[in-house]
Protein backbone atom coordinates (compact mmCIF):
# COMPACT_ATOMS: atom_id res chain seq x y z
CA UNK A 1 0.00 0.00 0.00
CA UNK A 2 2.11 2.57 -1.08
CA UNK A 3 -0.34 5.48 -0.44
CA UNK A 4 -0.76 4.02 3.06
CA UNK A 5 2.82 3.67 3.39
CA UNK A 6 2.88 8.05 1.96
CA UNK A 7 0.76 8.67 4.62
CA UNK A 8 2.16 6.94 7.39
CA UNK A 9 5.92 8.58 6.37
CA UNK A 10 4.20 12.52 5.31
CA UNK A 11 1.62 12.54 8.38
CA UNK A 12 -0.80 13.18 5.68
CA UNK A 13 -4.47 13.02 5.39
CA UNK A 14 -4.81 12.56 2.14
CA UNK A 15 -1.86 11.09 -0.51
CA UNK A 16 -1.95 11.19 -4.48
CA UNK A 17 -0.47 8.66 -6.01
CA UNK A 18 0.76 7.41 -9.37
CA UNK A 19 -0.13 4.30 -11.61
CA UNK A 20 3.41 3.34 -11.03
CA UNK A 21 3.29 4.31 -7.26
CA UNK A 22 4.69 7.44 -7.27
CA UNK A 23 3.64 9.67 -4.37
CA UNK A 24 2.88 12.87 -6.21
CA UNK A 25 1.06 14.88 -3.90
CA UNK A 26 0.44 14.65 -0.16
CA UNK A 27 -1.77 17.41 1.69
CA UNK A 28 1.18 17.84 3.99
CA UNK A 29 4.66 19.23 3.78
CA UNK A 30 6.08 17.10 1.69
CA UNK A 31 4.35 18.30 -1.67
CA UNK A 32 5.44 21.85 -0.90
CA UNK A 33 9.19 21.28 -0.83
CA UNK A 34 11.16 23.23 -3.01
CA UNK A 35 12.92 20.16 -4.60
CA UNK A 36 9.03 18.72 -5.87
CA UNK A 37 8.49 22.49 -7.34
CA UNK A 38 7.73 19.84 -10.79
CA UNK A 39 4.86 18.18 -9.21
CA UNK A 40 1.54 18.94 -10.53
CA UNK A 41 -0.49 21.87 -7.82
CA UNK A 42 -3.39 19.18 -7.46
CA UNK A 43 -5.33 20.56 -5.25
CA UNK A 44 -6.15 18.39 -1.60
CA UNK A 45 -8.49 18.28 0.90
CA UNK A 46 -11.52 21.19 0.84
CA UNK A 47 -9.21 22.77 -2.05
CA UNK A 48 -9.58 19.44 -4.16
CA UNK A 49 -13.39 19.62 -2.66
CA UNK A 50 -14.26 22.96 -4.32
CA UNK A 51 -12.43 22.24 -7.61
CA UNK A 52 -14.69 19.28 -8.05
CA UNK A 53 -17.42 21.10 -7.01
CA UNK A 54 -16.48 23.05 -9.97
CA UNK A 55 -17.45 20.21 -12.46
CA UNK A 56 -21.03 19.97 -13.47
CA UNK A 57 -20.08 16.14 -14.57
CA UNK A 58 -21.58 13.47 -12.74
CA UNK A 59 -18.74 11.64 -11.72
CA UNK A 60 -16.41 14.65 -10.70
CA UNK A 61 -20.01 15.36 -8.46
CA UNK A 62 -19.29 11.59 -7.26
CA UNK A 63 -16.04 12.09 -6.48
CA UNK A 64 -16.69 15.19 -4.93
CA UNK A 65 -19.23 14.03 -2.59
CA UNK A 66 -16.81 10.75 -1.82
CA UNK A 67 -14.03 13.74 -0.30
CA UNK A 68 -16.21 15.27 1.71
CA UNK A 69 -17.40 11.99 2.90
CA UNK A 70 -13.98 11.30 4.00
CA UNK A 71 -13.53 14.66 5.37
CA UNK A 72 -16.49 14.91 7.45
CA UNK A 73 -15.52 11.60 8.63
CA UNK A 74 -18.51 9.60 7.56
CA UNK A 75 -17.02 6.91 5.94
CA UNK A 76 -13.22 5.95 6.04
CA UNK A 77 -12.63 3.70 3.08
CA UNK A 78 -14.50 4.08 -0.43
CA UNK A 79 -14.02 3.15 -3.78
CA UNK A 80 -14.87 4.91 -7.24
CA UNK A 81 -14.73 2.58 -10.18
CA UNK A 82 -15.43 3.77 -13.98
CA UNK A 83 -13.12 3.72 -16.88
CA UNK A 84 -10.36 6.70 -18.00
CA UNK A 85 -10.42 8.01 -21.40
CA UNK A 86 -7.18 6.27 -23.09
CA UNK A 87 -6.48 9.25 -24.70
CA UNK A 88 -6.60 11.75 -22.35
CA UNK A 89 -3.81 12.26 -19.74
CA UNK A 90 -5.14 11.32 -16.11
CA UNK A 91 -3.86 13.87 -13.49
CA UNK A 92 -4.94 11.85 -10.35
CA UNK A 93 -4.57 7.54 -10.41
CA UNK A 94 -5.41 6.90 -7.22
CA UNK A 95 -6.39 8.94 -3.72
CA UNK A 96 -5.83 7.44 -0.66
CA UNK A 97 -7.25 9.06 2.52
CA UNK A 98 -6.30 8.50 6.27
CA UNK A 99 -8.94 9.81 8.91
CA UNK A 100 -8.24 9.22 12.79
CA UNK A 101 -6.27 5.86 13.93
CA UNK A 102 -6.74 2.76 12.08
CA UNK A 103 -9.18 3.97 9.41
CA UNK A 104 -9.05 2.20 6.07
CA UNK A 105 -7.40 3.79 2.99
CA UNK A 106 -9.92 5.54 0.79
CA UNK A 107 -8.72 4.42 -2.84
CA UNK A 108 -10.28 6.36 -5.80
CA UNK A 109 -8.89 4.34 -9.26
CA UNK A 110 -8.45 6.48 -12.33
CA UNK A 111 -11.24 8.61 -11.14
CA UNK A 112 -10.19 11.99 -13.75
CA UNK A 113 -10.88 9.95 -16.78
CA UNK A 114 -7.71 12.65 -18.44
CA UNK A 115 -9.68 15.63 -17.42
CA UNK A 116 -7.07 17.58 -15.74
CA UNK A 117 -8.15 21.35 -14.02
CA UNK A 118 -8.02 23.95 -15.50
CA UNK A 119 -5.18 26.83 -13.88
CA UNK A 120 -8.06 28.77 -12.45
CA UNK A 121 -9.45 25.40 -10.85
CA UNK A 122 -6.06 24.97 -8.72
CA UNK A 123 -6.15 26.92 -5.76
CA UNK A 124 -2.72 28.28 -4.71
CA UNK A 125 -1.15 26.10 -1.96
CA UNK A 126 0.70 28.88 0.08
CA UNK A 127 3.43 28.03 2.32
CA UNK A 128 2.82 28.13 5.94
CA UNK A 129 5.97 29.97 8.18
CA UNK A 130 6.76 26.21 9.63
CA UNK A 131 6.83 24.88 5.60
CA UNK A 132 3.68 23.13 5.46
CA UNK A 133 1.02 24.12 2.82
CA UNK A 134 -1.18 26.00 4.64
CA UNK A 135 -4.16 27.90 2.49
CA UNK A 136 -6.93 29.92 3.48
CA UNK A 137 -7.29 30.86 7.19
CA UNK A 138 -4.60 28.16 8.47
CA UNK A 139 -1.77 30.32 7.05
CA UNK A 140 -2.11 33.26 9.18
CA UNK A 141 -1.19 31.31 12.34
CA UNK A 142 2.56 32.20 13.81
CA UNK A 143 4.32 29.59 14.18
CA UNK A 144 3.76 29.33 18.18
CA UNK A 145 0.05 29.51 17.65
CA UNK A 146 0.78 26.51 15.50
CA UNK A 147 2.22 25.10 18.75
CA UNK A 148 -0.54 25.91 20.64
CA UNK A 149 -3.12 24.44 18.09
CA UNK A 150 -1.71 21.09 17.70
CA UNK A 151 -1.72 20.74 21.60
CA UNK A 152 -5.20 22.23 21.63
CA UNK A 153 -6.50 19.44 19.17
CA UNK A 154 -4.55 16.89 21.41
CA UNK A 155 -7.52 17.92 24.10
CA UNK A 156 -5.19 19.70 26.46
CA UNK A 157 -6.59 22.82 28.52
CA UNK A 158 -4.76 26.06 28.82
CA UNK A 159 -2.88 25.04 32.33
CA UNK A 160 -1.79 22.22 30.19
CA UNK A 161 -0.43 23.67 27.10
CA UNK A 162 1.38 26.39 29.01
CA UNK A 163 3.32 23.48 31.30
CA UNK A 164 4.05 21.85 28.16
CA UNK A 165 5.43 24.72 26.15
CA UNK A 166 6.73 26.20 29.24
CA UNK A 167 4.61 29.86 29.00
CA UNK A 168 2.32 31.85 31.07
CA UNK A 169 -1.18 30.89 31.75
CA UNK A 170 -2.38 34.39 30.25
CA UNK A 171 0.11 34.19 27.17
CA UNK A 172 -1.67 30.86 26.34
CA UNK A 173 -4.89 32.21 26.59
CA UNK A 174 -4.07 35.28 24.60
CA UNK A 175 -3.21 32.58 22.21
CA UNK A 176 -5.61 30.54 21.96
CA UNK A 177 -8.08 33.22 21.13
CA UNK A 178 -6.12 34.83 18.74
CA UNK A 179 -6.39 30.74 16.82
CA UNK A 180 -10.16 30.87 17.54
CA UNK A 181 -10.25 34.23 15.24
CA UNK A 182 -7.83 33.46 12.58
CA UNK A 183 -9.74 30.37 12.24
CA UNK A 184 -13.21 32.04 11.92
CA UNK A 185 -13.96 29.70 14.78
CA UNK A 186 -16.89 30.80 17.41
CA UNK A 187 -15.32 28.05 19.92
CA UNK A 188 -12.47 26.13 21.00
CA UNK A 189 -13.44 23.15 19.66
CA UNK A 190 -14.82 24.72 16.75
CA UNK A 191 -11.54 25.70 15.57
CA UNK A 192 -10.03 22.34 16.26
CA UNK A 193 -12.44 20.46 13.88
CA UNK A 194 -11.51 23.08 11.34
CA UNK A 195 -7.74 22.31 11.60
CA UNK A 196 -8.43 18.63 11.75
CA UNK A 197 -10.76 19.13 8.28
CA UNK A 198 -8.25 20.81 6.72
CA UNK A 199 -5.48 18.82 7.37
CA UNK A 200 -3.60 21.68 9.56
CA UNK A 201 -2.94 19.39 12.68
CA UNK A 202 -1.22 15.76 12.91
CA UNK A 203 -3.51 13.17 12.64
CA UNK A 204 -1.64 10.99 15.11
CA UNK B 1 -34.27 20.88 41.97
CA UNK B 2 -34.42 16.94 42.36
CA UNK B 3 -34.58 15.82 46.29
CA UNK B 4 -31.43 12.88 44.99
CA UNK B 5 -29.61 16.56 44.12
CA UNK B 6 -30.42 18.09 47.45
CA UNK B 7 -29.63 14.75 49.57
CA UNK B 8 -26.12 14.95 47.54
CA UNK B 9 -25.18 18.47 48.45
CA UNK B 10 -27.31 17.85 52.33
CA UNK B 11 -24.46 15.43 53.28
CA UNK B 12 -21.51 17.87 52.98
CA UNK B 13 -23.19 20.74 55.04
CA UNK B 14 -23.87 18.19 57.36
CA UNK B 15 -20.47 16.79 57.46
CA UNK B 16 -17.86 19.43 59.05
CA UNK B 17 -14.98 18.11 57.20
CA UNK B 18 -16.87 18.67 54.27
CA UNK B 19 -16.92 21.30 51.40
CA UNK B 20 -19.72 22.48 48.72
CA UNK B 21 -19.44 24.00 45.48
CA UNK B 22 -22.63 25.14 43.42
CA UNK B 23 -21.81 25.34 39.74
CA UNK B 24 -23.88 26.91 37.33
CA UNK B 25 -24.85 30.13 34.88
CA UNK B 26 -24.87 33.11 37.06
CA UNK B 27 -28.07 33.13 39.59
CA UNK B 28 -27.99 29.63 39.69
CA UNK B 29 -25.90 28.70 42.06
CA UNK B 30 -27.36 30.82 44.40
CA UNK B 31 -30.85 29.63 43.36
CA UNK B 32 -29.56 26.10 44.22
CA UNK B 33 -28.62 27.66 47.70
CA UNK B 34 -31.89 28.29 48.65
CA UNK B 35 -33.54 25.54 47.40
CA UNK B 36 -31.05 23.93 49.71
CA UNK B 37 -32.02 25.94 52.75
CA UNK B 38 -35.64 25.66 52.34
CA UNK B 39 -35.23 21.59 51.72
CA UNK B 40 -33.10 21.36 55.29
CA UNK B 41 -35.07 23.91 56.96
CA UNK B 42 -32.33 26.50 57.84
CA UNK B 43 -30.55 28.55 56.54
CA UNK B 44 -26.30 28.49 56.41
CA UNK B 45 -25.06 32.01 56.10
CA UNK B 46 -22.19 30.72 58.72
CA UNK B 47 -20.97 28.15 56.18
CA UNK B 48 -20.63 30.30 53.92
CA UNK B 49 -19.12 33.32 55.17
CA UNK B 50 -16.53 31.05 56.30
CA UNK B 51 -16.27 29.61 52.79
CA UNK B 52 -17.25 25.92 53.36
CA UNK B 53 -19.92 26.78 50.76
CA UNK B 54 -19.13 27.95 47.64
CA UNK B 55 -20.32 29.04 44.53
CA UNK B 56 -18.70 28.95 40.99
CA UNK B 57 -19.91 31.03 37.97
CA UNK B 58 -19.74 29.48 34.00
CA UNK B 59 -18.67 31.34 31.80
CA UNK B 60 -19.30 31.71 28.02
CA UNK B 61 -15.25 31.47 27.20
CA UNK B 62 -14.48 28.10 28.20
CA UNK B 63 -11.41 28.63 29.60
CA UNK B 64 -12.48 31.12 31.74
CA UNK B 65 -15.42 28.64 32.90
CA UNK B 66 -12.61 25.85 33.35
CA UNK B 67 -10.27 28.11 35.66
CA UNK B 68 -13.85 29.28 37.58
CA UNK B 69 -14.32 25.64 38.01
CA UNK B 70 -11.45 24.46 39.36
CA UNK B 71 -9.66 27.75 41.52
CA UNK B 72 -12.66 27.11 44.34
CA UNK B 73 -12.10 23.42 44.46
CA UNK B 74 -8.07 24.07 44.72
CA UNK B 75 -8.78 26.28 47.30
CA UNK B 76 -10.93 24.24 49.29
CA UNK B 77 -8.47 21.31 48.86
CA UNK B 78 -5.88 23.44 50.23
CA UNK B 79 -7.93 24.14 53.16
CA UNK B 80 -8.22 20.55 54.12
CA UNK B 81 -11.39 19.21 53.90
CA UNK B 82 -11.61 15.94 53.37
CA UNK B 83 -14.07 15.84 50.59
CA UNK B 84 -15.61 18.50 48.14
CA UNK B 85 -19.03 17.97 46.86
CA UNK B 86 -20.08 19.79 43.72
CA UNK B 87 -23.15 19.96 41.96
CA UNK B 88 -22.41 21.18 38.07
CA UNK B 89 -26.35 22.50 36.96
CA UNK B 90 -25.96 21.91 32.95
CA UNK B 91 -27.21 24.87 30.23
CA UNK B 92 -27.22 24.01 26.64
CA UNK B 93 -27.00 26.75 23.89
CA UNK B 94 -27.33 29.88 26.20
CA UNK B 95 -25.59 33.08 26.93
CA UNK B 96 -22.99 33.02 29.76
CA UNK B 97 -22.37 29.46 28.94
CA UNK B 98 -20.15 27.83 26.55
CA UNK B 99 -20.88 26.90 22.92
CA UNK B 100 -22.17 23.50 23.10
CA UNK B 101 -19.19 21.86 22.05
CA UNK B 102 -16.60 23.58 24.31
CA UNK B 103 -19.23 23.22 27.19
CA UNK B 104 -18.95 19.17 25.92
CA UNK B 105 -15.25 19.61 26.18
CA UNK B 106 -15.45 20.93 29.16
CA UNK B 107 -17.93 18.34 30.99
CA UNK B 108 -14.83 15.50 30.03
CA UNK B 109 -12.32 17.86 31.11
CA UNK B 110 -14.00 17.86 34.55
CA UNK B 111 -13.36 14.59 34.71
CA UNK B 112 -9.20 14.86 34.13
CA UNK B 113 -9.27 17.84 36.68
CA UNK B 114 -10.85 15.93 39.66
CA UNK B 115 -9.22 12.32 39.48
CA UNK B 116 -6.47 13.98 41.53
CA UNK B 117 -8.62 15.19 44.12
CA UNK B 118 -11.19 14.36 46.78
CA UNK B 119 -13.83 15.39 44.62
CA UNK B 120 -17.02 13.49 44.13
CA UNK B 121 -19.90 15.50 41.85
CA UNK B 122 -23.41 15.31 40.43
CA UNK B 123 -24.07 16.98 36.91
CA UNK B 124 -27.92 17.25 36.75
CA UNK B 125 -29.32 17.33 33.20
CA UNK B 126 -32.75 18.69 32.85
CA UNK B 127 -34.30 16.94 30.30
CA UNK B 128 -36.90 19.99 29.45
CA UNK B 129 -34.30 22.23 29.23
CA UNK B 130 -31.44 19.86 27.39
CA UNK B 131 -32.02 18.68 23.39
CA UNK B 132 -31.42 15.18 23.13
CA UNK B 133 -27.89 15.92 21.39
CA UNK B 134 -26.86 17.38 24.77
CA UNK B 135 -28.19 14.43 26.37
CA UNK B 136 -26.27 11.87 24.38
CA UNK B 137 -22.95 13.62 24.38
CA UNK B 138 -22.81 15.21 27.00
CA UNK B 139 -24.58 13.47 30.34
CA UNK B 140 -24.06 9.60 28.68
CA UNK B 141 -20.55 10.15 27.43
CA UNK B 142 -18.69 12.39 29.41
CA UNK B 143 -19.97 10.83 33.25
CA UNK B 144 -18.40 7.41 34.47
CA UNK B 145 -21.40 6.71 36.31
CA UNK B 146 -25.34 8.43 36.36
CA UNK B 147 -28.18 8.47 38.24
CA UNK B 148 -30.90 7.06 36.78
CA UNK B 149 -34.48 7.24 38.93
CA UNK B 150 -32.86 7.11 42.24
CA UNK B 151 -30.05 4.51 41.11
CA UNK B 152 -26.01 5.43 40.72
CA UNK B 153 -25.10 3.28 37.67
CA UNK B 154 -21.78 2.63 36.11
CA UNK B 155 -21.98 4.44 32.79
CA UNK B 156 -21.64 2.08 29.97
CA UNK B 157 -21.39 4.82 27.34
CA UNK B 158 -19.05 7.06 29.29
CA UNK B 159 -15.65 8.11 26.51
CA UNK B 160 -12.77 8.68 28.67
CA UNK B 161 -11.32 12.50 28.33
CA UNK B 162 -8.43 11.40 26.44
CA UNK B 163 -10.21 9.59 23.60
CA UNK B 164 -13.27 12.04 23.71
CA UNK B 165 -12.11 14.71 21.71
CA UNK B 166 -11.30 12.89 18.90
CA UNK B 167 -13.89 10.26 19.15
CA UNK B 168 -17.11 12.63 20.04
CA UNK B 169 -15.99 16.04 19.84
CA UNK B 170 -14.63 16.17 16.04
CA UNK B 171 -17.73 13.82 14.95
CA UNK B 172 -19.98 16.25 16.05
CA UNK B 173 -22.71 17.39 13.46
CA UNK B 174 -23.06 20.99 13.93
CA UNK B 175 -19.54 20.77 13.10
CA UNK B 176 -19.84 18.61 10.39
CA UNK B 177 -22.15 20.93 8.83
CA UNK B 178 -25.03 19.98 9.88
CA UNK B 179 -27.64 22.65 12.38
CA UNK B 180 -27.18 22.02 16.35
CA UNK B 181 -31.06 21.51 16.63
Amino acid sequence: MVARSAIDQQRAGIAVVDSDGTVTWTDEAWAADDGEASLPRVPIGANLLEAYREYSDPRAQAIANAIAAVLEGKVTYFEIEHRSDPDSPSFLTSVAALRGSGAGAVVIDKVVGGREPSERHRPTVVRASGGAPFGHEGERLTPREREVLDLMAMGLDNRAIAAKLRIEYTTVRGHVRAVIEKLGARSRLEAVARAYRNGWVPKG
Amino acid sequence: MRPAVLEFMREAVDRPNEALLCFGEPGVGERLLRDLEAHMGHEFTADRRAGRIMVGEAHSDVDQQLENFIAPLEELRARGFALVRFVGVVAWDVRHFPPPEDFLWFESKMNEVIAELPVVGLCPYDLARIPARGIAYGALETHPFVLCDGVLRENPQFIPPDRYVRERLLRLPWLQGEGLS
